[in-house]
């Protein structure tokens, strides 16, 4: 066992782990925040995407000790019900959720290229979103909903 | 299991040598093997906290890459466009941004996948690898690296690559079976030098084509020393082509690779960066 320091949506952890548990786990079991999914386990869906120190990560594939001293924002750190995030609100506006799965690892993808460049080319937004798959709506709704966002945005 | 935090190469090379520990770079390939129970490491030295292993600079004559380069940030350096453009290409097709935020051109090498998106750029630009272990240092051209079996010793660390700054023009293409996330089914680094009008050396290599990323000698005695033109591109078409079925034999997927290769052979001709610095 081991001790790591994490920083998640802004409150400081301190948590003894194994150093094989992958960050996912520590997440999802030991802090509760189960907005994270794990989809395939193995970096192609990002359904378990998450934010560590500004850089988007499958957390399938992160170990948490490898994440000692960073700091990570989930789902759950980007908005909720009452106060919803620009991405939140445009997915929800454009319709671009279905079974909702994936949607946590989208918006997570979305809400970081927002957070580096609020006016993204159309590219940009596709190059952004690539390691994220949805296997019900397509993918055209939520490209327009990240566009929708980056212009309500600002 | 134990895990290590090493803040320095020298730290992390002892710990090698008296633990039994495998290094950990970026982990998108050991800690999936760990997961499914392929590897089970005893120990872990995580190369993450050494800064010195995370690196890009030009110094006499070389451009220096850190081991703990990642994708993204060697995708993000105007070094690599300019100098090592086939790699700088490389890195914005390999697996998605998540990925490429994680995964660092050393554990590329260490892993050495067949189809390791990092080696045949680095193959065809001339790089150098520069390990550490017990025994010292050894600086060792990557071609001949990776005919050495096994790879690495259990304590020997990848410090980094180093690519002489000759001048090369190059280029990289890859034949996955979408656009993002796809390991390469197949993929083609080209770099030439050029004098005046004639080619003075062609360096082409190729991933996903056998056990490991090779380099043609043979494809640059007979294609350099010549003029540029599209009889020289149907030669190298040819010439890539039988190149294919030789190393790839009976194997199941060697009559379609040996046509693909021509199209990817051509892609990696036309992402040249041209001297105004846009695309050719």
């Amino acid at each position: 066992m081991m001790d790591i320091k994490l920083m998640v949506n802004n409150k400081p952890y301190t948590l003894n782990i194994e150093p094989s548990e992958r960050l996912l786990d520590v997440l999802r079991t030991r802090l509760g925040l189960m907005g994270t999914k794990e989809g395939c386990g193995e970096g192609e869906c990002g359904a378990c995407t998450v934010i560590v120190d500004g850089k988007t990560v499958n957390s399938c594939l992160v170990l948490a000790a490898q994440a000692n001293g960073s700091e990570i924002t989930t789902i759950e750190g980007v908005g909720n019900r009452r106060k919803p995030h620009p991405v939140q609100k445009a997915f929800v506006e454009v319709g671009a959720v279905q079974c909702g799965f994936c949607t946590p690892g989208m918006v997570l993808s979305a809400k970081n290229l927002l957070d580096k460049k609020s006016k993204p080319s159309d590219d940009e937004i596709s190059v952004a979103m690539s390691g994220n798959l949805c296997r019900c709506t397509g993918y055209d709704k939520i490209l327009r909903a990240v566009k929708l966002a980056s212009q309500e945005g600002n | 299991m134990k895990y290590f935090q090493p803040q320095s190469v020298r730290e992390a090379v002892e710990i090698a040598q008296t633990s039994e520990a495998a290094f950990l770079a970026g982990g998108t390939d050991l800690v999936l093997f760990m997961q499914t129970g392929k590897i089970k490491p005893i120990a872990l030295i995580d190369l993450g906290k050494i800064p010195q292993l995370k690196m890009i600079r030009e110094t006499e004559g070389y451009l220096e890459i850190g081991s703990m380069a990642t994708f993204a940030e060697m995708g993000n350096n105007e070094l690599i466009y300019k100098q090592a453009h086939a790699l700088w290409l490389a890195c914005h097709t390999m697996g998605s941004p998540q990925i490429r935020n994680q995964a660092t051109i050393g554990g590329n090498l260490g892993n050495c996948s067949p189809a390791a998106d990092g080696l045949p750029p680095l193959l065809a630009l001339g790089a150098e690898v520069h390990l550490v272990s017990g025994n010292g240092d050894e600086v060792i051209a990557l071609e001949s690296l990776l005919s050495r079996t096994p790879l690495l010793a259990q304590d020997t660390l990848i410090q980094g690559f180093r690519i002489p700054l000759k001048g090369f023009q190059s280029g990289f293409a890859k034949l996955g079976r979408r656009r993002a996330l796809a390991i390469a089914r197949l993929s083609v680094a080209v770099a030439i030098e050029v004098d005046g009008n004639l080619v003075t050396q062609v360096r082409v290599a190729l991933g996903a084509v056998g056990r490991r990323a090779f380099l043609s000698e043979a494809l640059n005695q007979d294609l350099s020393g010549q003029e540029i033109n599209e009889a020289w591109i149907e030669k190298g078409v040819e010439q890539v082509q039988r190149i294919v079925r030789e190393a790839l034999g009976t194997r199941a997927s060697a009559p379609y690779k040996r046509v693909a290769v021509s199209g990817v052979f051509r892609e990696a001709l036309d992402s040249f960066i041209t001297e105004g610095g846009s695309n050719a």
